[in-house]
């Protein structure tokens, strides 16, 4: 295949509130992520970094513009084709973890499995939380039970159940102290070593420091597209827990 | 989605929150009980009256003295004089299809008394045909006999409640009481026969030889009725009119008077009774369909409620792939869960009140299966109705939109 995974052109975000005043969040922006990048969308608040994410991921259309996901003219699909396009090839982690109260770390790791055709939903949750190294013992915890980190991990896992093309994560370190926030940006970068495409949007320069491209936004624009080498103690070598995961299998 | 995986996803969102879950239900299980209690109540009046029927004799008819509405009575308020022992004759001369005829005349509060006890009864004088026609004897000695007809005997034979009223629990048997001031020796008592079609005491009743009430205590030469019996209860569509024919030739009535008698049968007696419940049914459904109403209006409001407090996880969902039809389906399965869940309970205790009423009223119910269907059926419809829109308002919301609250 010689589309890139993601090429938006063009595109504007307009939100209309209380059907007068406009807000233009994003203006005229093209971008183009291929297959195995690790992407930062680096941005103040409001800059209009959470609208792109938000646009890139699916989970809105652009007022204008185009944007193709694999090829495919997913601007133009309805919110049923969408939906099944973000169950299929997207991954989310939010801010604030998102998981759903009063259930198990397992149960929310299977919510997208669900919504899919997939059998094996225990088996591949199961595999999933041990891919992000989700201590096996506290499968049957609820999100109260757990810590800010180990909440990050079930959320991480529930964002690649679905094994997808691209994991997109909203401030993922957000609500993490410094330590869980290393394990967390070592865990995308792992993800990313194995080939899996992630685009983390932030605020935080340390956190945009793990990604090997790093885009700046302001005021609806991108001002910075470039390369990034993520120091050396940064460096995650090797691949991820996945390869050991024949264990649990059985 | 599959269908058991969003009933499991539903549940789940139901035991998420117990409080919620069950004071939604609340109002379905009061409003399934009620529904309950109404059908089994409603049922057991069915039956009583076709027990009614069946004690009347589902082959016999009554011809009453007195035509029109005002049975046994002709207007302005005297007493039908029309029915002669000449009318009982010529019936059972004349028509086939009548295996037994009972001609019978009443007194009906006569002042009964024993040994200065006093009490009221309905006198009947009858003939050994009433037995037969009512299907209903003397449980302890005999009934009147032709003997004590022919002979004008001051015999009586006492229905239970009047032998209650009078011996209480002494033995009545060749004892003389007092109808009126005439002295009668009780010759039997009569089986228990319970409530008449009109709601009387059938069993408080004396009974004496026709001839003797007619000529000893009433002094009249009219009778208040014939209840008759036809061999098969397939002729009575075609006897009716041959009884009114015969009736109408005997009374020697021109053509376009009215009827001087009337005639009732089984059917007319069903209508009768299922009127008075018809009527009393139809309140108690409006009052449970209220309660239901209710019910659902408090599901509604709930689930409109949660659907805003539910949000997130709904943005969520939608995040990772939930379509609307998903949504829709997992809300609507909610309410249906909800409001099916009460009405099992409700029909539970709707049947536990059910026993509680016959135990304490004495009014028969019956627990059907009609009125476990009904309930099933009727609080899904709410379930439905009441999910429909909290449904339909989580579906429309968008991913964005949720997750950003």
């Amino acid at each position: 295949m010689t589309d890139p995974l993601i090429r938006a052109e063009a595109i504007d975000k307009v939100y209309t509130k209380d059907g007068r005043a406009e807000v233009v969040a994003l203006r005229d922006v093209s971008i183009t992520i291929d297959r195995g990048e690790f992407v930062a969308i680096v941005g103040a608040s409001g800059s209009g970094k959470s609208t792109l994410m938000n646009l890139l991921g699916c989970l809105d259309r652009p007022t204008r513009g185009q944007i193709r996901l694999e090829g495919t003219l997913v601007s133009a699909l309805d919110d049923e084709a969408l939906a099944v396009v973000r169950n299929q090839k997207i991954g989310f982690v939010f801010q604030i973890f998102n998981l759903l109260p009063r259930t198990t770390a397992l149960e929310n790791v299977e919510l997208p499995l669900l919504y899919s055709t997939r059998r094996d939903i225990v088996g591949l949750a199961r595999r999933a939380l041990e891919a992000v190294g989700f201590p096996l013992d506290r499968l049957r915890h609820h999100p109260g039970e757990l810590s800010g980190g180990q909440q990050q991990r079930v959320a991480l896992a529930r964002a690649i159940v679905n094994d997808p093309e691209i994991v997109f994560a909203d401030e993922p370190t957000g609500n993490l102290d410094t330590e869980s926030s290393a394990e967390i940006m070592a865990l995308f970068q792992r993800l990313n070593a194995q080939g899996r495409t992630v685009v983390v949007v932030t605020h935080e320069p340390d956190v945009a420091r793990y990604a090997r491209r790093i885009i700046r936004i302001s005021d609806g624009a991108i001002v910075q597209d470039e390369a990034n080498d993520p120091p050396a103690e940064l460096q995650q070598p090797g691949p991820i827990a996945m390869s050991s995961s024949n264990e649990v299998r059985q | 989605m599959r269908a058991r995986t969003a009933s499991k996803v539903a549940w789940a969102g139901l035991s998420r929150n117990r409080l919620r879950t069950f004071l939604m239900m609340i109002g379905i299980v009061v409003g399934i009980t009620a529904l309950t209690l109404v059908l089994s109540a409603g049922l057991g009046a069915e039956k009583r009256v076709m027990e009614r029927v069946r004690k009347f004799g589902l082959s016999s008819l009554m011809v009453s003295a007195g035509g029109g509405t005002e049975r046994g009575r002709t207007a302005g308020m005297t007493p039908a004089v029309t029915l002669k022992l000449t009318d009982a004759d010529a019936l059972k001369r004349e028509l086939s299809s009548i295996e037994e005829v009972a001609p019978f005349a009443r007194l009906s509060q006569a002042d009964v008394s024993y040994a200065g006890r006093p009490s009221t009864a309905g006198v009947f004088g009858v003939t050994p045909a009433w037995a037969p026609v009512w299907d209903w004897d003397a449980a302890e000695g005999e009934f009147i006999t032709d003997e004590d007809v022919t002979a004008l005997a001051r015999v009586a034979v006492l229905g239970p409640t009047a032998r209650k009223d009078l011996f209480g629990d002494a033995d009545p048997m060749g004892e003389t009481i007092q109808i009126g001031s005439a002295p009668f020796v009780v010759k039997g008592v009569m089986e228990v026969k319970g409530t008449s079609p009109g709601g009387g005491d059938m069993d408080n009743r004396v009974y004496v030889p026709l001839s003797t009430l007619m000529r000893r205590l009433a002094n009249v030469d009219y009778l208040n009725g014939i209840k008759l019996r036809l061999l098969s209860a397939d002729d009575i569509d075609q006897t009716v009119p041959a009884i009114r024919a015969l009736l109408r030739e005997q009374h020697r009535l021109a053509a376009g008077v009215p009827d001087d008698f009337s005639i009732t049968t089984p059917t007319e007696i069903t209508q009768m009774a299922g009127e008075v419940a018809g009527t009393f049914n139809v309140f108690l459904v409006v009052v449970a369909g209220i309660s239901l109403l209710a019910g659902g209006v408090v599901v509604a409001n709930i689930m409109l409620i949660s659907v805003t407090e539910r949000r997130r996880e709904i943005g969520l969902r939608k995040a990772v792939g939930a379509r609307s039809a998903d949504i829709q389906q997992q809300f609507l399965l909610e309410a249906i869960a909800i409001t099916v869940t009460g009405g099992m309970l409700g029909i539970v205790i709707g049947f536990a009140g059910a026993r509680i009423l016959e135990w304490v009223t004495s009014t028969p119910t019956v627990l059907s299966w009609e009125s476990v269907v009904a309930g099933i059926v009727f609080s899904s419809l709410v379930g439905v109705v009441a999910g429909l829109q909290p449904a339909r308002r989580a579906a429309r919301l968008t991913p964005v939109d949720a997750l950003r609250a």
